[in-house]
């Protein structure tokens, strides 16, 4: 779990299988991650080949997805393989791990 | 799908159920693979995706609604003023998907549509879905940063769907009626094979919808653009949704106008089946006419559609009535319905698909409209006249005698374009005309033409009385018509006329067999006088003979006397010789 000021944060990705975005969406996630001293395993995965009703049930249609759910409020979604960095910086904003800021 | 495209080079084709649709589809959209529905907004893209997927739930086929821009209440509700959005609800065979982006939803980088088509197989296969509607799914592709990619990614959708016998229908938005081109997406409609266009735009403020398919590869299929109607039944392209067939064999039988005379004009009336146009300026009591055709035809018991735009029902019945036609219990009876409506207030469209709509529910023998000339006044009348034609098309099919009235503006009635064009469909065109002399105004009808009909050429009055309607010789004077009181006076000079002529001819008659009488008295005469003469003549030669006799004898004996020798009893010795010389001297 993460959080920010305003609350826990969860982070998920979705993606279909080993298409090559979903792929580039993973590897550009996990630099990112890295750059903010959190683990690739921060964000939890959801494969729609896999699980299809996923999709239904939260309405991501198109993918790569990466939703950011804050508390209760409505959740943050970015589309695409991540690899506009100032974008996916942007949209990570404020992420520090629940240790990190412990540790401060 | 249709046992006819079982072939598999063929194109498979899967009804739509939006009626005329099907028909210019020649089968209904490819059952398997995209349709692009663009349209401007307003149009009716997304309804008539909805009434597709209602049609095809009444089949008993299952269908997947995925929308990227309205809520799935927002759907319902736009759907529930149709008489057939009870069909969308308390189904299990559809599925309503709420696909709407989040309103910061952002992209970093491309993405691709495999999360739809994981979403919506798993969603088709538990279903048996043959449609998937998206949309407004631009909605979703406008995030995407390279467009170009967008349009290979809905490319691909339509091959997932083709691989599986699924139907898919996009939406794509123009920005006007002119366009034929997606505002996003563009060249999306190159890639697909079949595409339709709707388009909405406001004529004479009213919105005018029409339809075309700009794309259906591997059919035939109407190219034009179509008139587009939205109503309680949803979309409908209603001219191609008429009914079909030939028409009906020509009858030879004839139907009454209600007017004796007019009737024998016509030697017996209109025929069944045809076409009559009665044309006339305002007040020659073209209605009454038209009137007198439904009660005719009522009276036989037959069944009679009176369509009106200029006045409502009960004034018609009320107005007749004071010619003595009286409408009322053939109303009640149920033999004839006279139905008012406002020129104005629809497309012509909407027009003819209730006139339709009328025929079907009331099954006519006998139709009136009046007048027809009412259609042009509605906001999109350019079409007023294919409308005309196609009504006929439908009661000549269906041999439905017609009476359809005009308003005349000018004096010509031949150059007026409505009659010019309307009159060339009506086989029987009468005339009503308004004749004003020596301070009178009266009507006059004529029988300009009668298709297969010896017909007079005469001009008649029309006569309005409590009686009914009557027709009367006119007269002409010099250049003039004479009706009304001048007519009745002339009718009066006529007949005096004709009794002095008849005076005179007695005269003259009677004058002549007295003169027959006295020439034969005086040949009579002559002949008593001849026969008089003769007998004079006769008593004068049997005179004259008597006389010479006399005379001769006289002179014998005169003779006789002065020479006895000559006697017969001359005396002796006296030789011839000497008597034959003194005969010499």
């Amino acid at each position: 779990m993460n959080q920010n000021a305003d609350g826990p944060v969860r982070l998920t990705l979705y993606v279909t299988g080993d298409a090559p975005r979903s792929c580039r969406a993973r590897t550009n996630l996990g630099r990112a991650l890295a750059s903010l001293k959190l683990s690739a395993e921060t964000a939890r995965e959801i494969d729609l080949i896999q699980s299809p009703q996923e999709a239904l049930r939260h309405g991501i249609f198109a993918t790569p997805a990466l939703l950011r759910q804050t508390g209760d409020e409505q959740p943050a979604i970015l589309y695409g393989d991540l690899s506009n960095e100032i974008s996916l910086q942007q949209f990570l904003n404020g992420l520090t791990s629940q240790r990190s800021t412990d540790d401060a | 799908m249709k046992a006819s495209d079982q072939h598999p080079e063929h194109l498979v084709k899967r009804e739509t159920g939006i009626p005329g649709l099907d028909t210019v589809t020649r089968g209904g959209l490819p059952a398997a693979g995209a349709t692009l529905v663009m349209g401007s907004p307003g149009a009716g893209k997304t309804v008539m995706c909805l009434q597709l997927l209602a049609a095809a739930l009444q089949r008993g086929e299952a269908g997947i609604f995925v929308s990227f821009e309205e809520s799935t209440d927002q759907i319902r509700r736009d759907a529930a003023s149709f008489n057939w959005a009870d069909v969308l609800s308390g189904t299990e065979r559809l599925a309503f998907v709420d696909a709407r982006p989040p309103a910061d939803a952002d992209a970093s980088g491309a993405f691709d549509l495999e999360g739809l088509t994981a979403a919506l197989g798993h969603q088709a296969e538990q279903l048996g879905a043959a449609w998937i509607v998206l949309d407004g799914i631009d909605r979703l592709l406008r995030l995407q940063p390279n467009p170009h990619v967008a349009v290979d990614q809905v490319a691909r959708l339509s091959e997932w769907c083709e691989r599986r016998g699924i139907g898919l229908l996009l939406t794509g938005k123009i920005p006007d009626a002119g366009h034929a081109q997606p505002a996003y997406l563009e060249g999306l409609e190159f890639m697909l094979s079949t595409v339709l266009v709707l388009s909405a735009e406001l004529v004479g403020r009213r919105l005018n919808r029409r339809f075309r398919i700009a794309k259906y590869r591997g059919t035939a299929h109407t190219t034009d653009e179509l008139a587009l109607l939205m109503d309680d039944d949803g979309l409908h392209l209603p001219y191609e949704d008429a009914p079909g067939g030939s028409p009906a064999s020509a009858s030879t039988k004839r139907a009454g106008t209600g007017i004796e005379r007019l009737d024998r004009l016509l030697a017996g009336g209109v025929y069944r089946g045809s076409t009559t146009l009665i044309s006339g300026q305002p007040g020659t009591s073209k209605t009454k006419l038209a009137v007198s055709f439904a009660l005719a035809a009522a009276r036989r018991g037959e069944r009679v559609l009176y369509l009106s735009f200029d006045e409502l029902a009960d004034r018609i019945v009320r107005n007749v009535a004071s010619v003595g036609m009286d409408l009322a219990p053939h109303i009640e009876s149920g033999n004839l319905w006279i139905t008012a409506r406002d020129a104005w207030r629809w497309l012509i469209e909407e027009h003819y698909i209730e006139i339709q709509r009328m025929l079907d529910r009331h099954q006519p023998e006998l139709l009136v409209i009046d007048p027809v000339s009412a259609l042009l006044k509605v906001s999109n009348a350019e079409t007023a006249y294919t409308t005309t034609e196609r009504i006929l098309a439908t009661t000549r099919a269906r041999g439905i005698t017609t009476v359809m009235t005009s308003l005349t503006e000018n004096d010509e009635p031949a150059a007026e374009s409505t009659l010019s064009h309307t009159s060339t469909l009506a086989d029987t065109w009468l005339t009503l005309d308004s004749n004003v002399y020596a301070g009178e105004r009266n009507r006059a009808l004529s029988i300009v033409k009668s298709r297969g009909t010896a017909h007079s050429n005469q001009v008649r009055e029309l006569l309005l009385s409590e009686a009914g309607i009557q027709l009367a010789d006119v007269y002409e004077y010099g250049t003039d018509v004479l009706m009304g009181t001048a007519r009745l006076q002339k009718e009066n000079e006529e007949q005096a006329r004709s009794r002095h002529q008849q005076i005179e001819r007695d005269n003259r008659r009677r004058e002549l067999q007295r003169e027959i009488e006295m020439a034969r008295m005086r040949v009579r005469q002559a002949e008593n006088e001849a026969s008089h003469l003769e007998e004079a003549l006769d008593n004068e030669r049997a005179s004259e003979s008597e006389d010479d006799s006399a005379a001769r004898t006289h002179t014998e004996e005169v003779r006789n006397r002065r020479d006895p020798v000559r006697s017969p009893s001359r005396p002796r010795g006296e030789s011839d010789e000497a008597t034959s010389e003194r005969g010499k001297s």
